[in-house]
């Protein structure tokens, strides 16, 4: 026997029979078949009839609140029999009652304490306590005013608060009336409008529902995208931790072909039977959907032309054909680390609520609409859903309105939804074959698996992953300590500091044990002791200099177009500053965010990012890369640009001076410019500054361009001297030696 | 068919230093040779395997099979090669007919060529009486011979087998051999590791001891034992021997 040449050749082949048997494996397994396939069709129905008794049971409440036309009214008080027989008199003349005048009204005259008993006792609805000169007022061209009381022992009733309202709007109309006769005006003077509706009356209850149909259709689409997603679990384990745990993969992996094509052969079964998930999820809201129409009332939902449902199941099941690939992609991706089943499990529980995350951002106020949203996987294919969906809510049952242009907008977001996940999909499966082609993640032992979790020996810096982890922790902590932080604004800052910055710092610090002094820069900027100063004040001018050009810049491009938040933030920060002492208002909000910011991302994250002696290549990313995380970190979008601009600067003086006071200084200068510049305006010149959005004059502008070049030479000619001894050079390879 | 030329392997350890396997491994087997790669557990025989079968990359050294390059030609190794290993498993829940259909496909066979192949390696390895029941559901000895079906599928002239009895009992092991030998005659080239030495004692043409990852002995059974009546167990202690300290 020798070796003889296939029969058939190409890489398809290997890819599509690498697909077919784990699929043949897959169908086997009668577990998953049921669970991926068939819950879909019980968990609909199911969610379908309770929610559709949540509706009933809503609707019942409305039809209580909209047949309760009743009203008991409790009047005490003097004037309280006159003020019945006003009441009565338009209760008396049809033509006079407003509309929603309650039908029957039902007064009752009763002493204070009686009357207050009779509310409690649920004996009325509303208690008026009349005042003294009610009448005469009345009589007269006087203005009384009553005040209502309702029972303190039951819950406010909206609807009982409008009844009093009508009736009491009955006898200030009728009064109106009587006063315009005695003056010999017409009517019409305080009635230059009147509104009448033709049609018919739309019943409260389908209103109602129907204004909660787009986002009980919101909700399904975010559910529909990660039940879709879960169908890639269970074979996406299977295709590869399955593999290792069978002892199938090095079988696997000597197939003739490249690891690509086993990813990308492995990759088509996830995918299929993703796809079958989708479409079993599909079918089943479309006839969950079918029936709760059915019982839901009449006009509950917009009537749409024949076939705009047809054309808006297709595009949604398109858009998401995108999401199943990628869901695919990214299950394969995060388990080819995994050496077991339960492994692979344990990693897949986090990517289920990143999918239900960026699932649900689509659901934001204008993530619909964009085209830019349309290509992010998960929350793209939910957002061209949702604006398909409600262009059909929307479209009326004549087939009028511009649907040529919405349906042109669609096609497009759809396009956009299906190149992205196209992409990610192909980013994801690369990354995959890279990963099952690294031999220490095919064979490596159980315990390595935790080893990245692991304390490591103590060290010079942290490594690139460390870096990372200590930025998304100082973000993630600082969304927490925003529902957190107390409402005084100072105190705000402070925790905001403590929490967001120090705290995940020196947590991280501690376990992963690394040099302070080197991770820091805790050294001096320059050589020699003239130079230090120099270095300093240099830093300072750049600080001062590039808050003055940023300003500038921000002002010239956006003027005094600032989101709410902005403005907010403005007005607090101009309050901080003039509500107590400058020396305070600098500590805060130069010193403190100075420090801690500049430990956290050009001490931890540069150091981590740009390792000991960078490339001028890694140096560049590095910098790029903690300035890019310390902008996000600003959570404004309108800051973003400037604080960049800072990070990159600060980032830039630490690898050059080796240190971190530079930055420091240069971070506190920018800062403190502002803070010294409101605690030297007057209050017109502030307001000026807040609302005018006029550009710096040009002799500011060419100040702060000054101070930013001056302050340049200053810092290099400080650090010219370390230079030439120990400073950072460019170097041909990078140097990660531990301690 | 195989030839090994100063082949190293490191790997990098748990604290990132590096560790050497194979240091500096040189062997050749010839066409339709049936050699014993011999060794105790660590001393590189499955490192050395997987280079050979293109699982891992050589780090230093060239490594031939049937006139190709392990680094430069990898998937035209494959094609010449079958591999089985002491870890190697089948598919719970695909028949051994479903495995050998299965990987007839991914090697490119046509459906005439693989029904031919799947009833020509039933009944060479006496699969025939459990073709058609899952995997999951075949002993050890009927699974160990599914996974050497499945290296043979795309009839390749090389086999490569790591501890492949490691799961067998004694009978089990036995027919293994024997099939082994039956290979062998048919033309193919065999390299196989095991620590049974017993058992492959008469049955391979030359023996490979390594230790440490270096080829500590390389003969005929007759080479390795010179007369000593105590067989090759006791030649493989006395090349391995002055190897380690005392």
């Amino acid at each position: 026997m020798t070796g003889s040449r296939p029969a058939v050749d190409g890489r398809w082949t290997t890819r599509l029979a690498l697909a077919r048997s784990d699929l043949l494996e897959f169908v086997r397994d009668r577990r998953a078949l049921v669970i991926t396939l068939l819950m879909p069709m019980v968990m609909y129905p199911l969610l379908a009839l309770s929610s559709t008794l949540g509706i009933r049971t809503a609707i019942s409440e409305l039809e209580r609140q909209e047949r309760s036309d009743q009203l008991t009214l409790v009047l005490s008080g003097p004037d309280a029999e006159g003020l019945a027989g006003c009441l009565g008199i338009v209760a008396a003349r049809e033509e006079a009652r407003p509309a929603g005048w309650p039908e029957p009204l039902l007064i009752k005259i009763a002493a204070a304490d009686e009357a207050l008993a009779l509310l409690d006792a649920a004996a009325a609805d509303a208690w008026i306590d009349v005042p003294v000169g009610t009448l005469a007022a009345l009589a007269g061209n006087g203005t009384t005013t009553l005040v209502p009381r309702f029972s303190t022992s039951r819950p406010p009733d909206r609807r009982v608060r409008e009844l009093v309202l009508d009736a009491m709007k009955g006898v200030a109309d009728e009064v109106g009336r009587e006063r315009l006769r005695r003056a010999g005006l017409p009517t019409s003077i305080v009635e230059p409008l009147r509104i009448e509706f033709a049609g018919d009356t739309p019943t409260g209850q389908a209103g109602e529902i129907r204004g909660l149909v787009p986002s009980a259709v919101a909700a399904v689409l975010v559910l529909l995208a990660v039940l879709t997603a879960t169908g890639a679990f269970y074979p996406a384990i299977d295709a590869l931790a399955g593999e290792k745990e069978r002892g199938t993969v090095e079988t696997l992996l000597m197939s003739p072909c490249a690891a690509f094509d086993v990813v990308v052969g492995k990759f088509l079964a996830v995918f299929v039977v993703t796809l079958a998930t989708l479409l079993a999820n599909a079918v089943s809201i479309v006839l969950t959907a079918t029936v709760l129409l059915r019982l839901l009332p009449a006009g509950a939902v917009a009537a749409a032309p024949a076939g705009a449902a047809a054309s808006c199941i297709t595009i949604t099941v398109a858009a998401y054909i995108g999401l199943a690939a990628v869901a695919a992609a990214l299950c394969l991706a995060v388990t080819a680390a995994s050496r077991s089943a339960k492994e692979a499990q344990n990693t897949l529980t986090p990517v289920v609520m990143l999918i239900a995350a960026l699932a649900g951002s689509a659901l934001l106020p204008n993530a619909a609409i964009s085209r830019w949203v349309a290509a992010v996987p998960f929350a793209g294919q939910v957002a061209v859903a949702r604006s398909v969906l409600a262009m059909f809510l929307e479209q009326p049952a004549d087939g009028s309105g511009d649907a040529g242009g919405a349906g042109a907008g669609i096609v497009v977001r759809l396009a956009a939804s299906l190149i992205g996940s196209a992409a990610a999909a192909w980013i994801l499966l690369a990354v995959t074959a890279s990963l099952v082609a690294n031999e220490e993640i095919l064979f490596r032992g159980p315990a390595a698996a935790s080893r990245a979790l692991a304390r490591p020996r103590p060290r010079l810096r942290p490594s690139i992953g460390q870096a990372i982890a200590a930025a998304v922790m100082g973000v993630a902590a600082l969304w927490y300590v925003q529902g957190l932080a107390p409402s005084d604004f100072a105190t705000a800052l402070m925790a905001q500091q403590a929490v967001a910055v120090l705290l995940p710092l020196l947590a991280i610090s501690w376990w992963q044990r690394v040099d302070a002094g080197e991770t820091f820069g805790f050294r001096w900027p320059a050589a020699n002791a003239a130079g230090i100063p120099a270095a300093v004040m240099g830093a300072a001018a750049v600080g001062s200099g590039l808050f003055v050009l940023g300003a500038a810049a921000t002002l010239a491009v956006r003027g005094s177009v600032v989101s709410a938040e902005a403005a907010g933030l403005a007005r607090q920060l101009v309050d901080l500053i003039l509500g107590g002492p400058t020396w305070a208002a600098v500590s805060l909000l130069s010193v403190m965010p100075a420090v801690c910011e500049e430990l956290l991302f050009r001490g931890w994250m540069l150091a981590g990012l740009a390792g000991r002696m960078p490339t001028a290549r890694r140096a560049a990313w590095a910098v790029g890369g903690q300035a890019a995380a310390f902008a996000a970190f600003h959570l404004l979008p309108e800051r973003m640009p400037q604080t960049f601009a800072l990070g990159v600067v600060a980032g830039v003086l630490t690898l050059a001076t080796r240190s971190l006071l530079p930055a420091i200084v240069m971070h506190a200068a920018h800062n403190a410019t502002p803070v010294l510049l409101v605690a030297a305006a007057t209050p017109e010149e502030i307001d000026v500054i807040l609302h005018a959005g006029r550009g710096l004059p040009a002799w500011i502008v060419g100040g702060g361009l000054g101070c930013l070049v001056l302050g340049g030479l200053l810092v290099t000619a400080a650090c010219r001297g370390r230079q030439e001894s120990e400073a950072w050079k460019p170097s041909v390879e990078d140097d990660s030696r531990t301690c | 068919m195989i030839d090994v030329r100063n082949l190293v392997k490191e790997y990098r350890g748990g604290d990132g230093a590096s560790i050497r396997a194979v240091d500096g491994v040189s062997f050749t087997v010839a066409p339709g040779e049936m050699v014993g790669l011999l060794g105790g557990n660590g001393a590189g025989k499955t490192t050395t395997m997987r280079v050979i079968a293109t699982l891992l990359a050589p780090t230093a050294g060239t490594v031939m099979v049937a006139g190709r390059d392990v680094r430069d030609d990898p998937i035209g190794v494959r094609r010449q090669l079958g591999y089985v290993s002491a870890a190697t498993g089948v598919p719970d829940r695909l028949t051994p007919g479903e495995v050998l259909d299965s990987h007839g496909r991914i090697h490119g066979l046509g459906p005439h060529a693989r029904r031919a192949r799947v009833a020509d390696l039933a009944e060479a390895l006496d699969l025939t009486g459990y073709l058609d029941r899952p995997c999951g559901r075949l002993s050890s000895g009927q699974r160990q011979r599914v996974s050497l079906g499945r290296a043979l599928v795309h009839d390749p002239p090389v086999l490569v087998l790591d501890e492949p009895t490691s799961a067998l009992d004694i009978l089990g092991a036995r027919d293994l051999f024997d099939l082994l030998e039956r290979l062998r005659r048919q033309g193919r080239t065999i390299l196989v590791s095991t620590h049974r030495l017993h058992e492959i004692e008469r049955r391979c043409d030359r023996f490979l001891i390594i230790d440490a990852g270096r080829i500590v002995a390389d003969g005929t059974r007759d080479d390795l034992v010179r007369g000593d009546a105590r067989g090759l167990e006791e030649a493989f202690f006395a090349a391995v021997a002055p190897a380690r300290p005392a």
